[in-house]
């Protein structure tokens, strides 16, 4: 049986960490031959989202039982969706947890592990008020920034003028993309606003490839998300990947509305 | 984990700055309303116009955001990217963008210690574009668009996703043996 540890260090006499998400190391030992690996925690600094990272962490590692101080219960649905048994409440080194494991003192706070649900399991009340509210958490999220984007329209249509928008979207096939992958590539925030900022310029009578090019942009180029792009998977990585997801947005913008004309004047002839 | 301290110290950060921007659009009413009162009503009217036009493909989100949350779990998502090489590897990374639920900058820790782990600047950059298509925002897309726009934007997506993998991959070194070439 494989056995994850969270701990401060990365051997058999670190101790066990306070919490899951936070530890330093997974020590993951083979019960059987006690032989061990330390893996370091990804979520360890405290980022957003440390929890998640270390329970893909266990499960990636095929552990079967995982030891800790504290988890969120979050947590613990998690890994036990996935057949992982989660002990908590331990304190000590890795070495006396483990010892009392071998003793035979932890398996009477062990329970049966839940198996895996399979995907014609039925919906249970804990997933269902958890998915709720991760909904609705995610739907508030959202919501503000969207009210903001509505207003701010409300105020565009009544001060911005058609003649003030074709000075910029002139009709230009390649320039009208152009300035709707750039306006995509500034702003920021769900996508959802993408979509309701790009139906009001189709209003105004924005073109279509420059819309079409503001909903791409908006998710895949991010200048202001660049700087943790860039810290997190590298400078050359990050202004390659951005630079080439413009030139290629720009390009399926134009490709989509050609292709969309095509088959709209297929119908329309037939 | 999500009940202590610095998590409650940087929700309130978050609600503080998500807030920001909509109390500012208000101010800039009340601001309005006092100077051009009529000008200021007609964009009141034209936002209200706005959020009867999405209430519903609103409420359709809500409902997709529910069966996804309620059936994909982040953690299984992850399991997705990199997994398998080739044709399979591209699909499984493709998919997880997809279905990748969360702010961008939430997964930036997890693919970083992905490319660790081996998993290809390829990958990650499909990962990172197929995220552009949004199941569970595809009411308020097709309410906007129509369902033949949307469709054809989701598929030329999906594939330029693999041309911006593909360059990528060739403009950016690996620096781990073990990544995947696909």
């Amino acid at each position: 049986m494989r056995i994850a540890i969270s701990a401060e260090g990365w051997d058999l006499e670190a101790r066990v960490g306070d919490r899951f998400g936070l530890s330093q190391y997974l020590v993951i030992v083979d019960s059987e031959t006690m032989a061990f690996e330390a893996v370091p925690n990804p979520g360890a600094s405290g980022q957003r989202g440390a929890g998640i990272q270390a329970v893909v962490l266990a499960i990636s590692k095929n552990v079967n039982t995982v030891f800790t101080g504290y988890m969120s219960q979050t947590a613990k649905r998690h890994l036990s969706a996935n057949g992982i048994e989660v002990l908590t409440g331990l304190s000590g080194t890795v070495a006396e947890v483990l010892e009392k494991y071998k003793k035979g003192d932890l398996q009477k706070y062990m329970g049966v592990v839940r198996k895996p649900e399979s995907r014609g399991a039925k919906i249970d009340k804990v997933a269902l008020v958890h998915a709720v509210r991760s909904s609705a958490s995610q739907f508030a999220n959202l919501l503000p920034t969207l009210i903001g984007v509505v207003l701010l329209i409300g105020i565009f249509n009544a001060f911005v003028s058609k003649e003030l928008i074709f000075s910029i979207f002139s009709g230009n096939t390649a320039l009208d993309s152009l300035w709707g992958a750039c306006l995509g590539s500034i702003l920021a925030g769900n996508p959802i606003n993408s979509y309701i900022i790009g139906g009001e310029l189709l209003e105004y009578g924005v073109s279509l490839f420059a819309v079409t090019a503001l909903i791409i942009t908006w998710v895949t180029v991010g200048l202001v998300q660049l700087p943790a792009e860039i810290v997190t998977l590298g400078r050359r990585f990050a202004l390659v990947r951005n630079a080439v997801s413009f030139i290629l947005s720009i390009a399926i913008a134009i490709i989509t509305v050609v292709v969309l004309n095509l088959i709209k004047g297929c119908v329309g002839q037939g | 984990m999500d009940k202590d301290r610095p998590q409650s110290a940087r929700w309130k950060r978050r609600v503080l700055w998500t807030g920001f921007f909509p109390a500012s659009m208000l101010v800039v009413y009340g601001i309005l309303f006092a100077v051009m009162p009529d000008k200021a009503l007609m964009a009141l009217r034209s936002s209200g116009h706005v959020f009867l036009n999405i209430s519903v493909p609103l409420f359709l989100v809500f409902i997709l955001m529910l069966v996804l949350n309620l059936f994909l779990k982040r953690a299984y998502t992850a399991k997705f990217i990199g997994k398998g090489v080739g044709i399979k590897g591209i699909i499984l990374t493709a998919t997880a963008g997809i279905i990748s639920i969360g702010p961008i900058y939430a997964w930036y820790p997890l693919l970083k210690e992905l490319r660790e782990k081996g998993v290809g600047n390829t990958l990650i950059a499909i990962f990172l574009s197929n995220r552009a298509v949004k199941p569970f925002l595809l009411p308020m897309m097709i309410a906007y668009f129509g369902w033949t726009y949307v469709l054809i934007l989701t598929v030329f997506t999906i594939l330029g996703s693999l041309g911006v993998g593909y360059c990528v991959g060739a403009l950016v070194k690996e620096k781990s043996s073990l990544s995947f070439h696909v």
